[in-house]
């Protein structure tokens, strides 16, 4: 079943110089228990889908859909109040800063504590002090947090950034929530942490078949575990599909300028052998090409490029290009 | 804590030390004899002034001034008035209760109504209470204190006759003084009437402390509801919303205990304002304060009596402020491990 499914998301910024379209009709969808990916370089409105769909964007941005259905409930359609509703019962997103997502004035385990949902507790009025050290202390222990006693009764300025991170899918996950986002779960932390953070977040896929939807720069690390992934490059998707296809032959120059830049240390690298990259820079919001936004920096750019690409589907994989590479038919018998 | 405790007594100290050279210069740049300045006796015999000459070192080198000067200070010894021949300390202990009550009751009414003015514009940003609200405050902001004093007297002690216009208390009663805090007094008194006399008491406090609430009210508001949006847009909220909290609950747990924070310290930079203010109004209530007497000092060129009640004023300034302070100290996790205090 779908659990997520976004046709045409867009998002707009009103500005006094016009609007500013960050991201341009966006299609996303996901099914229970898959790990997508979303890929693209910084300020290429990654986040901002992720905050769309939880709903905590500012007021000043304008969020356009054809449909955002969540288990076949449009989420556009909701009143403000039943969609956080709906969506604090199933969705949870992790931050990428994550001590500056957590109240500075409250302790760790009133913040925990709070995001345990009402139906969870099985005792009476009483009991439930009891009840609520247990889960909490089961939580942290969860997430890999040992001395659950310190980190409980300690306030956020105390605590390292991973074990704010940790503490942050501690609440991510204490309500159980069939959709886990996690924007940029690990930029903030040293590698170990990090290893640690993937694999809690794996091993959460794997049992409690939770699904999750992963921004994130590394792209190595996600080249193993994600079923799908969705490439951005300045609000517009350029390539979408399952990760072994995307990755071993992409249709799109980005992704494939994506995959090259990835450096190849199991063949050697020469000395001071340059990195493969697109030429120039991304555009800044204010300056965004017509038609494909690649174009200019596109190795393959014709004139056609100056018109939006259509959004191609063939096999679950799709892309919007006018060019796409690998598409000639592989011949049965190549001599 | 106790280390921050005593960093920020220490700094007490200093900022204690330069107001009391301040006041004790004071003696050199006011005009008229050194002597009189210090003791606020006028046509002293010869005998006298030998004897006040070695009362206050005056021979001596400053230094041994300021050391004479601090420790009659702590004694509880400062000068005589020239106006009214009695001592300061005891003009002090009798007005300047009367300023701490005139100030303390305006200060809680301004937290009272200002806070929970914030937090409903804030909670309702752009929208029609934050626009009246807002507008009330500017207005409340930008109006001379004196004006609205007069124009309260003229409505309602001169037009409809509810409120008195001047005094602490009717004539018809005689408290005796014992703190010097008049509704404090009254209830301590504890005679037959005191329940009468407590409203008329109240009575009194109202006009006064409406007009002096004004300015603090205002900017208590605006300050509260800068502070609320600030806080709202913070990544905790969102965090907050997107655990599925409803808006009593982030307003109530999440923002306000990180809102008021910066309130607190406000509060404490506003009883500055709040004491010249109350300057004003002592004057035109004819409210026996601290304040009213300092303007009839100065007119007098009462050089001891202004000196003590600067001194005074100053002091309580201080303290509030130090107050405030600590409380903020004590109250955010973030700061109270701080072990280095600041002025």
């Amino acid at each position: 079943m779908q659990l997520l499914d976004i046709k045409n998301l867009t998002i707009e910024l009103p500005t006094e110089d016009g609007v500013i379209r960050a991201v341009d009709k966006v299609n996303l969808s996901l099914k229970e228990g898959e790990v997508h990916a979303l890929v693209g370089e910084s300020g290429s409105g990654k986040s901002l889908i992720a905050k769309a769909i939880v709903g905590v964007l500012n007021e000043r941005w304008r969020i356009t859909a054809d449909r955002m259905h969540w288990r076949g409930v449009d989420l556009m359609r909701l009143s403000p109040e039943k969609r956080r509703k709906v969506v604090g019962r199933d969705m949870a997103m992790i931050y990428q800063e994550p001590r500056r997502s957590l109240d500075p004035t409250a302790k760790i385990f009133e913040q925990v504590a709070e995001s345990l949902p009402d139906e969870c507790f099985k005792a009476g009025f009483f009991g439930r002090k009891k009840e609520r050290k247990v889960k909490v202390k089961a939580l942290l222990h969860k997430v890999g947090i040992r001395d659950d006693e310190r980190i409980s009764s300690s306030y956020p300025h105390e605590l390292s950034e991973g074990v704010c991170q940790k503490v942050m899918i501690a609440m991510a996950i204490a309500r159980n929530p069939q959709l886990l986002i996690a924007d940029e779960p690990t930029t903030a932390l040293e590698s170990t942490t990090r290893a640690q953070v993937f694999r809690l977040l794996k091993s959460l896929n794997q049992l409690k078949n939770m699904s999750i939807l992963m921004i994130s720069h590394e792209l190595e690390e996600i080249t193993q575990w994600s079923h799908a992934i969705h490439v951005l490059y300045c609000g517009q998707m350029v390539e979408a599909g399952p990760t072994k296809k995307v990755f071993t032959d992409p249709y799109h120059p980005y992704t494939q300028a994506l995959v090259k830049s990835l450096p190849d240390y199991a063949h050697g690298l020469g000395h001071k052998a340059p990195f493969y990259a697109l030429k120039g820079t991304i555009p800044p919001l204010q300056h965004l090409p017509i038609g494909c936004r690649l174009g200019p920096r596109c190795p393959q750019a014709q004139r056609e490029c100056v018109a939006t690409p259509v959004l191609v589907k063939s096999h679950g994989h799709s892309y919007a290009c006018h060019f796409p590479l690998n598409r000639e038919k592989k011949k049965c018998n190549p001599c | 804590m106790l280390d921050y405790l005593f960093r920020r007594l220490s700094l007490l100290l200093f900022m204690l030390f330069a107001l009391t050279a301040f006041t004790f210069s004071l003696n050199y740049l006011f005009p008229g004899d050194l002597l009189t300045n210090f003791s606020g006796q006028v046509n002293t015999s010869f005998s006298q002034s030998q004897m006040l000459e070695e009362k206050y070192h005056i021979d001596d080198n400053v230094l041994v001034q300021y050391g004479a000067f601090v420790s009659r200070l702590f004694q509880g010894d400062w000068g005589v008035s020239l106006s009214s021949g009695q001592t300061v300390a005891s003009h002090v202990a009798l007005l300047l209760p009367a300023t701490l009550e005139l100030c303390f009751y305006a200060l809680v009414v301004a937290i009272l109504l200002g806070i929970p003015a914030g937090i409903i514009t804030s909670a309702y940003h752009k929208k029609w209470p934050d626009k009246v609200i807002s507008t009330l405050t500017l207005l409340g902001f930008s109006i001379p204190v004196f004006w609205l004093a007069l124009l309260l007297i003229m409505v309602f002690c001169l037009g409809f006759g509810w409120f008195p216009m001047s005094g602490r208390i009717g004539l018809l009663y005689e408290i005796p003084a014992v703190t010097n805090f008049i509704l404090l007094d009254i209830w301590l008194l504890g005679f037959p009437y005191g329940g009468q006399a407590f409203l008329d008491a109240l009575h009194h406090l109202a006009l006064p402390t409406v007009v002096l609430a004004m300015y603090p009210t205002t900017v208590l508001t605006r300050f509260t509801r800068d502070s609320m949006l600030n806080v709202l847009e913070q990544n905790y909220i969102k965090t907050a919303r997107a655990k599925g909290l409803n808006r009593r609950q982030i307003i109530l747990d999440h923002a306000l205990r990180n809102a008021l924070l910066p309130v607190i310290k406000q509060i404490g930079l506003q009883f500055s304002t709040l004491i010249t203010l109350a300057m004003v109004t002592e004057v035109i209530f004819s409210w026996p304060g601290v304040g009213r007497w300092l303007i009839d000092s100065i007119y007098q060129r009462d050089y001891p009596a202004i000196q003590g009640g600067l001194l005074a004023v100053s002091m309580f300034v201080i303290f509030a402020n130090m107050l405030a302070d600590l409380t903020h100290s004590l109250l955010d996790p973030v700061s109270r491990n701080q072990s280095h205090g600041k002025v």
